[in-house]
């Protein structure tokens, strides 16, 4: 017996403030749905899996002082002796450092001097070493060889003829097709795809197209230059500094810099994390005040109606039928707030969709929210309706 | 119909034990209708709270309708007080929220009976008590005489055997409080017992049988006219 009717007429006659709390419960809903869905979204953007061995690699930026810096003959004696030192299993130069926010970008088309069409993809300029370097997963064709190498002055322009790509760039330029052996175009000169990598991030995992990469065979013999060094498990800390040594002592005019990928990717994460963290706050803070609100409201009724609850004990209700009944009350005022916030977080969310570029909310995480907001409500009204079940029943009889 | 036998309920601070009742016998049987009198703090409504299981005696037996109810556990101790026992306050008491008809349907919800049958019994104590045409009217729309008749009907529902009454006209004028004690008269023909406590000598004069308490024990059981002659004499 849930006493509905008697519950909806004493709510009727209080519906000020049962209906505050009810849009309480509303705008909680609304705040806290879209926020899930702001946090997930960006857990699972963090949760991506890179392709990388990210734990294990440590990256290396260097610029050179003298104008006239042997880049080529640096790169070559740079990654001979790091390859040779103990606990490093493989080592490559790039023009950029993945996950480092910094990097370059093209257009890549499937048709020679396309003008539309095609799909922006970040490059790599590195060498055959790099697929052992960074742990990626070759799914077909093969590696570059040292005789595809290119080396190209600072300013010169030359199309590598062959080119290995993410498995998501080349689903995405041949849908439905096998991509390897087919040429893409950046102008007139086709690029052979001679092999498909499972997946790499590249340098802007907050991109919307992150995942589209592209890897040219090339040393470009500027001022500056990344190696990306993968060492053994456990053993990247312990290179840290000896690598940092080691090509100062190899080579004293330059600036070194060493870095973990690790370090690359939290800073690039940073936002994300802070946005996940303050969000969680702010969810749970108002999870909080909306629990305070609903213990001070019942416990304010139940002081209220002390006599009331007394009658209806002298009246043959059980303590069952007293804590029962305030949990009933709040859960039809909690009912009524989430049905409210539903509609409204749809709506929000609708909003948040067209000019934020924000995920849809479905029912499913909506539906989540809904539970815990019930949970939270139920369990604020608990302790005051328990206490509300201790009032004796000899209360009505007292005149005060 | 009730029998109590050495009844004591004490209650106990830190430093100091007070007894609201001590060595309390009495027996009302069925049918009668008995007035309880008694000096403020005499142990009038211990009396009445331990009589209709609203607390717990400390010590003593207690028979209701043939049964101890001495040890019953609370929820014991409610399903009693639902099924038995009808009550009538002297603030009337009912809930302010709920019209008439839900205030009546109060007990009989927590008897369990379905819709259909509250609805038969709530229609015909309203008729009993001569308020049908008020059935959606809230407490506060009625006089303090027609909000006794609804707490009157409300206790009558469940069609109890036994019917405790604290000061039921206390709140009223002289002629509410007449046509208050005319309607419990009427319900005790029925075959209700009733237990009346009241501070007014003259309401206690028109039941069966008095029972002055002093001190929290029973000082007189005589008959109303014995006492009445007495009185004369």
């Amino acid at each position: 017996m849930f006493e509905f009717k008697p519950i909806l007429s004493t709510l009727w006659h209080h519906k000020a403030s049962a209906l505050l709390i009810a849009l309480q419960l509303a705008l909680t809903l609304v705040i806290v749905s879209n926020t899930l869905l702001i946090i997930t979204d960006r857990m699972e953007k963090m949760a991506r899996p890179s392709g990388m061995d990210i734990e294990n690699i440590l990256t290396v930026n260097f610029l050179a002082i003298p104008q006239d810096y042997d880049m080529a003959g640096a790169v070559r004696a740079d990654l001979d002796m790091l390859r040779a030192l103990p606990g490093v299993v493989d080592a490559t130069h790039s023009h950029q450092i993945p996950l480092s926010g910094s990097g370059s970008a093209n257009a890549f088309q499937t048709q020679p001097n396309q003008e539309t069409g095609g799909e922006v993809a970040n490059y790599y300029r590195t060498d055959p070493h790099f697929i052992e370097s960074l742990g990626l997963a070759l799914v077909t064709g093969r590696n570059f060889t040292e005789t595809e190498m290119q080396v190209l002055a600072p300013n010169e322009q030359r199309q590598a003829p062959v080119i290995i790509v993410t498995r998501q760039l080349a689903d995405k330029l041949f849908p439905g097709e096998d991509a390897l052996g087919k040429p893409l175009y950046n102008g007139d000169s086709p690029m052979e795809i001679i092999g498909i990598v499972e997946r790499h991030l590249g340098a802007w995992p907050e991109w919307s197209k992150a995942g589209n990469v592209v890897f040219f065979p090339a040393l470009r013999t500027t001022q500056s230059m990344n190696y990306l060094v993968r060492t053994e498990s456990g053993e990247r800390d312990a290179l840290f500094k000896l690598l940092a040594d080691k090509l100062a002592e190899r080579d004293s005019e330059r600036v070194i810099e060493v870095n973990t990928l690790s370090n690359h990717m939290a800073r690039s994460y940073a936002v994300d994390n802070m946005m996940v963290k303050v969000l969680s706050t702010v969810g749970a803070m108002l999870g909080f005040i909306v629990a305070l609100g609903i213990v001070g409201l019942t416990s304010f009724w139940i002081n209220q109606r002390t006599k009331q609850i007394g009658v209806r004990r002298a009246l043959g209700a059980t303590r069952t039928n007293i804590s029962r009944y305030f949990l009933v009350e709040n859960s039809l005022i909690a009912a009524t707030g989430i049905a409210l916030g539903a509609a409204a977080a749809l709506i929000a969310n609708q909003y948040l969709v067209r000019d934020y570029s924000q995920p849809v909310l479905t029912l499913l995480p909506l539906g989540i929210c809904a539970l815990v907001i019930l949970l939270v409500s139920l369990g604020a009204a608990l302790a005051p309706a328990l206490r509300a079940a201790n009032i004796s029943p000899a209360t009505a009889t007292r005149s005060v | 119909m009730l029998k109590m036998h050495n009844i004591r309920k004490s209650f106990r601070t830190d430093t100091i034990e007070t007894h609201a009742l001590r060595d309390f016998s009495l027996e009302v049987k069925e049918g009668e209708f008995v007035s309880v009198t008694g000096p403020s703090g005499s142990g009038k409504t211990t009396f009445l709270n331990i009589a209709g299981l609203l607390e717990p005696s400390t010590d003593g037996q207690y028979l209701l309708d043939g049964e101890d109810v001495s040890n019953l556990n609370d929820r014991q101790r409610s399903h009693l007080r639902n099924e038995k026992i009808g009550f009538i306050f002297q603030g009337f008491n009912l809930i302010p929220d709920l019209n008439l008809f839900d205030n009546i349907d109060v007990p009989l919800r927590y008897r369990g009976f379905n819709a259909k049958e509250r609805r038969k019994r709530i229609e015909k104590v309203l008729e009993q008590v001569g308020l049908s045409a008020r059935a959606r009217h809230l407490p506060a729309q009625l006089s303090g005489g027609q909000q006794q008749r609804i707490a009157i009907a409300r206790a009558l529902a469940g069609e109890p055997r036994f019917l405790l009454a604290d000061e039921p006209t206390g709140n009223l004028d002289s002629l509410m409080a007449r046509q208050v004690m005319e309607l419990l008269e009427f319900v005790n023909e029925w075959g209700t017992t009733i237990v009346m406590v009241t501070h007014d000598p003259d309401l206690a004069r028109r039941a069966q049988r008095n029972i002055q308490i002093v001190d929290g024990q029973v000082c007189d059981l005589r008959p109303v006219t014995e006492q009445s002659d007495a009185v004369s004499a």
